[in-house]
């Protein structure tokens, strides 16, 4: 079973498993998980086979968007990523376009659904919650909807703890934990109403929304304002290879592993140095999954450098200045190549290292989910956007952003309120990018306790200096917001909470024990794979190692789910020790030789219709497209997603055919955002 | 200032046929369009459907013709552009509609149509799960089909490059400036023509563009909702087109396309005018509802897209291909009524011979089209 069974920070309980068949072979699963995580933690790792070149497709989006892991459940065409897992079902690999079961039972039920409310806040997320919360304190009556079956967006994937600040934004709670916080808050508020699993279909010119609910029911809903706190989708990237199975994106990666603790892979590869690529790595790690490495194509990483270090020091490398060549396999990802870029962004297959992995994720950025939101303006509907739908950010300025969103819709309809002036300066400060990174100081160790701060780069994080005792750190004022780098003076109690608290993991407690030796306690998350008296791999801020140092002892704190393990070593290492090395360095070897075949006209842009980079480009050229509609011709767009894949790759593949993409006329988008079946849309009762 | 033998204005259902036909006589031929491509107005909204079987000899005579043309597309040209010889069917589940489409088929029989009515049990051959309850029977033309607007649009779009016709996009006209009797010089925001012959096939647009020169043209137009669903595998052979009126609609039709998608239109009623294309909340529910009524295996189909398109009605609901008296080079042909894509190609040869040869084969055709009609008869089958 590919399964997590022990995982440092989310509860891995084993529960009871019901049987299910796939092609007529029984197999287990936890009822109610989706049904691709249940097939995945079989080991099944393909789902549908595609009309088109017989093409296996692996789980993509996770998300309900694309239409990848259709199967045919009991005999209907599902998306398995959705569909929840029931004792007994029949699953079918779909072999290209499915049958239209015969159900031929005449029409007994039909019913318009209507609902009505004041806002519409469509996203569940950090931005969708804090802004119904503050619409419904202000008794507004508030509907929040969500396309996943839980609250908390993309928080529920972050098992990691917050940055910002723990006034404004819970930092240094955990993001699981903190939509745990904000759900029971909006829940408490009766004029607030909550839907999930239910997705908008449509934004109609009558001001009305078509919802999809529960995969089962569809709904009208009349609102006088609409939050679009939608989030984010990955951005796809074209690369030999691109359409197997096993290249998805990070955020579907953190589902499967996160939220559905499967183990959905041995080895994982990532494309991209941003947090989202950063923090991937770090979730593999601590799923038991080996990141084996981190391929970036500019020449310095893009996430939080305290996440990079983190990344460096647990054994995974960053290949700066790389591309990605391509992923091979026999109808899956069985080894990824990366090279070295010229000064073209151009890979120099001279430079090629492959890696011998099964899973390739992509996270090269996210863009906002703001079509809602640009039909709704279209319209001339009172409409906002917050979080990552208005500008792509932590999770922590979303919240942020969220309560603002809120206040200034609460405005636009008519009521009093005063948002306070220091709002909009904290949201700007929230949603930052990193800024100058100061060289560290050399300290010099006594007999007492002190904390080592490696925090040397300008983030909007300060929790270290709210949670000190005996406030001894303190935020270095240059900036004079949190964008500050903390520093320690005075003195320290060896309470431990600057250690626990810290999201970078960039603090650890030192002291001297004699001339020759100190002690150091260092945060970990994760399950120790040593004993006290083992001696194990101590590294620096920056990942290079220093040398193995004695465990004298292994604590673990409940409320913040970390371990901090004490170790003995060398007075003079003690103040550069920053961490423990979890992925011994064989790991990430790539192989002696490189084994590739670089096609690079083997790229594909339209995943639901697997339409090829070299067939779009030639038919620019032939056909003069001077109009993204035009490409509909050859089926670009036109599959179950909508093009939300492949609209974000065409300023590319035009630019490869010669055309400027400025001249080009974008394509047209049209309801619905989701597929919607039949009897959904009438509210046809099912099973009678 | 470009000169041309002939300007046609927009590169639609309309214009793009015919400027493939014209240029192919060797006709020098402009399209002016203010779209980015082909087929950016009422085209792309059009569901496929082709079928000769109208209630009029005019437009059974070019929609026959268009059949002939996307039939050997493949062959002529070699450009697939999905033509499915399915057929219509119009089952029919009530005897006042029987009575009526009884009478019709005499009509289209004289004019040569392949068209009977069939048993219950036919039809359930050709739309196997098809409401059985109540269903007296149907009428079924086999001849009649459907077609990819998509690939049509771009099927002329390269015939007519390829044949040497200039297409100008992203092009407005502002106006017609009229000297006397003749239209001196077609002016866009871009560029001045002068033309032996200006084509109106403006579609939804043409009051606009005919008000330029003082005419007055009944072309009012009124939206039509559509939608397409994810692909099956083939279980629905014709077009199916129910024509019982139903509180908010009148009749509605759908059809198995190629690639395997449900597509389905439904007449809105009372009528929404006006240019507006976004969607209302109150299609789906409705059309979808008829439909699962009608075909009940329809509701574990997936609706994966809607739009809404415009027909360019006429007062009598057939279109305008018209030489005006008062203008000595402008030919219109305007106001399809929805039917654009069906009768563009066939219309388009046409046009051709006699714009280029001058015959007066048609004229009969000409003179049911004519703008001086009374425009107060009505078609018996919409």
């Amino acid at each position: 079973m590919k399964r997590i069974e022990k995982h440092p920070i989310l509860p891995a309980e084993d529960r009871e498993k019901v049987a299910f068949t796939y092609n007529g072979v029984v197999m287990y699963g936890y009822e109610g998980e989706p049904v691709s995580s249940a097939l995945i933690a079989n080991g099944i790792k393909t789902f549908a086979v595609h009309e088109r070149g017989d093409a296996p497709q692996g789980i993509y989006c996770a998300n309900g968007q694309c239409g990848h892991c259709t199967l045919i459940i009991d005999g209907f065409p599902l998306k398995s990523c959705v569909t929840p897992l029931k004792p007994g079902i029949d699953v079918r690999v779909m072999r290209h376009r499915p049958e239209l079961p015969a159900d031929d039972r005449p029409l007994r039920h039909y019913e318009k659904k209507e609902i009505s409310c004041d806002v519409l806040v469509v996203g569940g997320g950090p931005s969708g919650l804090t802004a119904a919360i503050e619409l419904a304190k202000l008794d507004f009556s508030v509907l929040l909807i969500d396309d996943k079956e839980n609250l908390g967006g993309k928080l529920l994937l972050q098992t990691h703890k917050f940055f910002g600040s723990i006034a404004d934004c819970y930092a240094g709670t955990r993001g699981v934990d903190i939509a745990v916080l904000l759900e029971k808050e909006l829940r408490s508020y009766e004029n607030a109403t909550i839907l999930t699993d239910t997705s908008v279909a449509a934004i109609y010119k009558d001001r009305r929304a078509g919802l999809f609910i529960r995969n089962k029911n569809y709904a009208i809903v009349d609102f006088e304002g609409m939050i679009v706190s939608a989030g984010a989708r990955e951005k796809s990237l074209i690369f030999p290879g691109n359409q197997l199975p096993g290249v998805y994106g990070a955020g579907a990666f953190q589902t499967l592993v996160n939220r559905d603790l499967i183990k959905s892979s041995d080895r994982v590869f990532i494309v991209g140095s941003g947090n989202v690529g950063l923090i991937a790595a770090y979730h593999a790690l601590q799923a038991g999954i080996d990141a084996v490495g981190i391929c970036e194509i500019l020449d310095s990483a893009s996430g939080y450098k305290v996440h990079v270090d983190k990344i460096k020091r647990m054994g995974t490398p960053i290949y700066l200045g790389h591309t990605i060549v391509s992923a091979e396999g026999d109808s899956k990802v069985e080894r990824v190549t990366i090279a070295r870029i010229d000064k073209n962004f151009q890979p120099l297959l001279e430079t090629a290292k492959t890696f011998e992995v099964d899973t390739l994720l992509i996270a090269v950025g996210l863009s906002p989910v703001d079509e809602f939101y640009d039909m709704a303006k279209k319209f001339g509907f009172t409409v906002m956007k917050a979080g990552d739908a208005n500008e792509i950010a932590e999770a922590s300025s979303a919240m942020f952003g969220g309560k603002i969103a809120g206040l200034k819709m609460a405005k636009k309809m008519g009521k009093e309120v005063r948002i306070d002036n220091s709002f909009s300066e904290k949201a700007k400060i929230l949603k930052s990018r990193p800024g100058q990174i100061f060289p560290s100081q050399e300290i010099v160790l006594t007999k007492n306790f002190r904390p080592i701060i490696f925090c040397n780069e300008e983030i909007p994080c300060n929790p270290c200096t709210s949670v000190c005792p005996v406030d001894s750190i303190r935020l270095n004022p240059k900036l004079g917001n949190i964008m500050d780098i903390p520093i320690f003076e005075n003195e320290c109690t060896g309470c431990q909470k600057c250690v626990l608290i810290c999201p970078g993991l960039a603090i650890t407690l030192a002291r001297k024990i004699d001339d020759q030796w100190a002690e150091v306690l260092i945060p970990h998350e994760f399950i120790p794979d040593f004993e006290v008296g083992e001696k194990i791999p101590l590294m620096s801020q920056e990942g290079d190692f220093l040398e193995m140092g004695e465990t004298l002892k292994i604590q673990y704190n409940k409320k913040h789910k970390t371990r901090l393990i004490r170790v003995r070593a060398s007075l003079k290492n003690a103040t550069k020790i920053a961490g423990i090395q979890v992925q011994r360095p064989s790991g990430a070897h790539p192989l002696p030789e490189p084994n590739f075949d670089y096609a690079p006209d083997h790229s594909t842009v339209c995943q639901c219709e697997m339409v090829p980079v070299k067939e779009i480009v030639d038919y620019i050229k032939k056909h003069h497209v001077s109009d993204v509609n035009q490409l509909k011709k050859i089926r670009v767009g036109m599959g179950a997603c909508g093009g939300k894949t492949c609209s974000i790759l065409l300023p590319r593949v035009f630019g490869m055919a010669g055309v400027n993409w400025s001249e080009v006329a974008h394509g047209t988008k049209r309801p619905l955002s989701v597929e919607v079946p039949m009897y959904a849309i009438i509210n046809e009762k099912q099973g009678e | 200032m470009k000169k041309y033998d002939v300007v046609i204005i927009g590169a639609g259902s309309i214009g793009t046929p015919l400027s493939y036909y014209l240029t192919k006589k060797g006709v020098e031929t402009a399209v002016i369009e203010k779209e980015a491509s082909v087929g950016r107005g009422q085209n792309r909204s059009a569901i496929g459907g082709i079928r000769a079987t109208h209630s009029d000899p005019a437009k059974i005579w070019v929609c026959q013709r268009t059949i002939d043309i996307v039939r050997r597309m493949k062959e002529e040209h070699g450009i697939d552009v999905d033509w499915l010889e399915g057929g219509y069917l119009y089952p029919i589940y009530t005897e006042q509609h029987e009575t009526k489409l009884k009478k019709l088929l005499k009509i289209q029989k004289q004019y040569g149509l392949n068209i009977d009515w069939i048993t219950p049990d036919a039809i359930r051959e050709l739309a196997p799960g098809i409401n059985r309850e109540g269903l007296r029977g149907g009428t079924y033309s086999s001849g009649d089909g459907s077609a990819s607007p998509l690939k049509m649009a771009d099927a002329y779009y390269m015939l007519a490059l390829n044949a040497g016709v200039d297409f100008y996009f992203k092009e407005e006209v502002l106006s017609l400036r009229r000297n006397g009797s003749r239209i001196e010089e077609v002016v866009t925001h871009k560029n001045r023509y002068q033309a032996g012959l200006i084509v109106d096939a403006s579609g939804a647009h043409a009051r606009k563009i005919e008000k330029m020169i003082g005419l007055n043209i009944p072309v009012y137009p009124d939206s039509h909702e559509a939608g397409i669903t994810e692909p099956v595998k083939p279980f629905l052979k014709p077009m199916i087109v129910d024509i019982r009126p139903e509180k908010g609609s009148a009749n509605y039709y759908f059809y198995q396309n190629k690639e395997g998608q449900v597509v389905f239109c439904i007449t809105l009623n009372p009528k929404i005018p006006g240019l507006d294309t976004d969607s209302s909340s109150i299609f789906l529910p409705m059309v979808i509802k008829r439909m699962v009524n009608l075909y009940p295996r329809l509701r574990n189909l997936r609706v994966r897209r809607t739009w809404r398109g415009l027909y360019p009605m006429t007062p009598d609901g057939f279109p305008i291909v018209s030489f005006p008296k008062e203008i000595d080079n402008l030919l219109l042909t305007v106001g399809m009524c929805g039917q654009g894509f069906m009768i563009g190609p066939g219309l388009g040869e046409m046009l051709a011979e006699i714009i280029v040869d001058k015959t007066d084969q048609y004229n009969e055709i000409l003179d049911q089209l004519t703008l001086y009609r009374s425009f107060r008869g009505d078609e018996i089958l919409k």
